[in-house]
């Protein structure tokens, strides 16, 4: 049986109540594609239902509901399978799982987690922001998962009391700082008037980029390993 | 730092020409870690970020984390691999502090950097140019309130108590010491000496430490400091490189040592004409992390008078000679023996060491966990079995077979120097 949910933490803890005792489950979010012929249930999310499954899995291990919303954040074709079989298996044992790396499916969760995280760490050095002319800062990018939140705190404590917006233009959702407070907001479009020398700042930083570099040494392979070329739409420098 | 407009804003705006001379003569420095601070935002803008953060990376592959400058090329030493050298016929630049510290604000505001690096020829006396770098990393962090990360290169023969002041604003500093012996600095670099290089680096070490044990308010280089060696424009081997290497990490308690293989920017009878191999550089790279991480001495890596081998990593090429210590035995073995086997990095000996207590791990587990057993496979048993070739020379044979086919995939996954895996293996 396939199991439709909408990809949010209380749909999917009432999935898995649902889901738990089919041998054959198959936990799918989201806008994939589904195939004609499998039968399928639509998951409505219930609250209580969501309360109890997470109530026994706190139980269970401590720190997987944090582990959850890492998955779910996911980019990744197969999140939905990854997590329910996670889960499957932390109930099944009764305790954490986490260390059992020669488990398929904890390998698979903790791959998935460590990529999610990933981009989060690339995030704070690839994010690339540009002034407005209120002299707010304004950043928009595409990650593969769904990060804009996680990343803003670092630049709060970095950048505050300047106000900024993180906008992850695919998801079309902000992060925002407004000077005082932190919300997420759906965010289509943002409409954008730069600063008098935002632009002359720009064109710095790419004669800084073509200076720095060593020509008689390239390697681009490498290069393209470490900021892999779908990121490079929002780097001035690129 | 706050949102009202400056007025003098574009005043300082430093020129395109002067940013590409100030950036061209500062690049072939090979430090560009902003780790190891955890400098707080205290009202300003910027902070540290402990494990270090790569904000780009260049078609040669290396990344960018700070804005690598010169405060000026104007220089009255005269060391021969240097294009800034008095005698050589470039274009003489000088920036001024507010120009550099603006064009940091604002790099640093954006995100394209994680803080400064500083340096500067030696522009009129040591003294006057280390005075210029004071002032410079003075104003960024007292007017322009800047917390983020500053790694200044220091002037050597200049003033004592200025090198002293510099360190109460900079995270980390270095001294580079460039060429391994006295013999070849004083050929190449006539005007420096081992001691004019060793005393500041001394120095510092001292004060750092009378600071931390009295606990004194304020900073003192909590990036503590770094150095750099040329390979490749003077004669020494690798054995010398690293009993260097490891005298300074015992010694003086450096965070690190760069390597930076020699490019010929400049022509002299005493350089050699061509560049120097970085395949050379990796390997130096990779004995340096054994050294640090994985419990090596420079003695068992190379000896004294050799190199290292080029064919296979210092790993392997110890294992190779070491044969009779192996197979071990991955359910038993202690970490500091998983960690010498070749192939078997930090990442997958710490999988091994947690996996383990849950299971006796099988060549089928080990490839579940995607712990590499190309290499491996030849120096383990799991569960008892082996797997690898059974004599010296058809191990050597399949390695090195191997290698060549992957040779490209390696470099880049080991001359990663700066990235996640620093904060895995805990570099500071
Ligand atoms: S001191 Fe030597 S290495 Fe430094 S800038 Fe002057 S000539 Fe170049």
């Amino acid at each position: 049986m396939i199991y439709f949910y909408d990809g949010t933490k209380e749909a999917f803890l009432t999935a898995f109540l649902l889901a738990y005792p089919d041998e054959e489950a198959v936990l799918v979010s989201g806008t994939r594609q589904l195939s004609v012929g499998q039968s399928t249930v639509f998951v409505r999310s219930d609250p209580d239902r969501a309360r109890r499954a997470e109530a026994r899995l706190k139980e269970l291990d401590r720190d997987g509901l944090k582990e959850l919303d890492l998955l779910l954040r996911s980019g990744q074709e197969d999140r939905d399978t990854v997590a329910f079989e996670y889960f499957r298996l932390i109930a099944a044992r009764g305790c954490p799982v986490r260390k059992m790396l020669a488990e398929d499916a904890v390998f698979a969760a903790m791959e998935c987690i460590r990529r999610v995280e990933f981009e989060v760490h690339r995030f704070h050095g690839f994010l690339r922001f540009m002034e407005s002319a209120s002299g707010a800062l304004y950043a928009p990018f595409a990650p593969d998962n769904d990060i804009c939140d996680l990343i803003l705190p670092h630049f709060r404590t970095r950048l505050a009391p300047l106000p900024f917006v993180i906008h992850d233009v695919g998801r079309k959702k902000a992060a925002v700082f407004d000077g005082d407070h932190v919300f997420t907001a759906p965010l289509e479009k943002a409409e954008l008037a730069l600063s008098s020398d935002e632009e002359g700042w720009q064109e710095l930083w790419k004669h800084y980029y073509k200076s720095v570099n060593i020509p008689s040494r390239e390697r681009l392979k490498q290069m393209r390993g470490y900021m892999p070329v779908r990121y490079w739409k929002f780097m001035p420098e690129k | 730092m706050t949102n009202a407009p400056r007025a003098w804003y574009n005043m300082v705006m430093i020129d395109a020409e002067k940013l590409k001379v100030l950036t061209e003569s500062a690049k072939y420095d090979v430090s560009c870690s902003s780790s190891g601070s955890a400098r707080k935002n205290e009202g300003g803008i910027g902070n540290g970020y402990i494990a270090g953060c790569c904000h780009s990376f260049t078609p040669d592959g290396r990344c960018i984390s700070l804005l690598k400058i010169l405060l000026s090329n104007d220089c009255i030493f005269n060391c021969k691999y240097c294009m800034s050298r008095s005698d050589a016929d470039v274009p003489r630049m000088t920036a001024t502090p507010e120009e550099i510290c603006e064009l940091t604000i604002d790099f640093y505001k954006r995100n394209y950097i994680e803080g400064l690096f500083l340096s500067s020829a030696v522009v009129k006396s040591p003294d006057f140019a280390m005075e210029q770098l004071l002032l410079t990393v003075k104003k960024l962090r007292t007017e322009y309130k800047f917390c983020g990360y500053i790694h200044l290169k220091g002037i050597p023969r200049a003033d004592p108590l200025l090198v002293h002041e510099a360190a109460k604003y900079a995270d980390r500093m270095s001294y580079n010491i460039e060429l391994p012996t006295e013999k070849s600095l004083k050929l190449l670099a006539p005007q420096k000496s081992r001691e004019s290089l060793l005393l500041p680096m001394k120095q510092l070490q001292r004060e750092r430490k009378i600071f931390c044990e009295e606990k004194r308010k304020g900073h003192f280089l909590p990036a503590g400091q770094t150095t750099q060696l040329i390979v490749g424009a003077s004669p020494e081997p690798d054995g010398q490189i690293l009993r260097l290497t490891q005298g300074l990490y015992r010694q003086t308690g450096l965070k690190r040592v760069y390597y930076s293989s020699y490019v010929p920017v400049v022509h002299d009878p005493l350089l050699p004409e061509t560049a120097a191999g970085s395949m050379r550089e990796h390997r130096l790279y990779q004995a340096d992390w054994l050294l640090r991480f994985y419990g090596f001495d420079a003695e068992e890596i190379v000896e004294d008078d050799g190199n290292l081998s080029l064919d296979f990593d210092p790993k392997c090429a110890w294992a190779l000679r070491n044969l009779q210590l192996f197979p071990v035995e991955v359910n038993r073995a202690p970490l500091e023996v998983l960690l010498r086997v070749p192939g078997i990095g930090a990442r997958s000996a710490y999988r091994i060491m947690e996996a383990r207590k849950y299971t006796r791990l099988t060549f089928e587990d080990l490839k579940k966990m995607r712990v590499v057993l190309k290499r491996a496979r030849h120096f383990i048993t799991a569960n008892g079995k082996f797997f690898g070739a059974e004599s010296k020379k058809s191990i050597r044979g399949a390695i090195t077979a191997g290698e060549k086919r992957e040779g490209a995939v390696q470099l880049s996954l080991f001359s990663d120097r700066e990235t996640a895996l620093s904060a895995l293996t805990g570099e500071l």
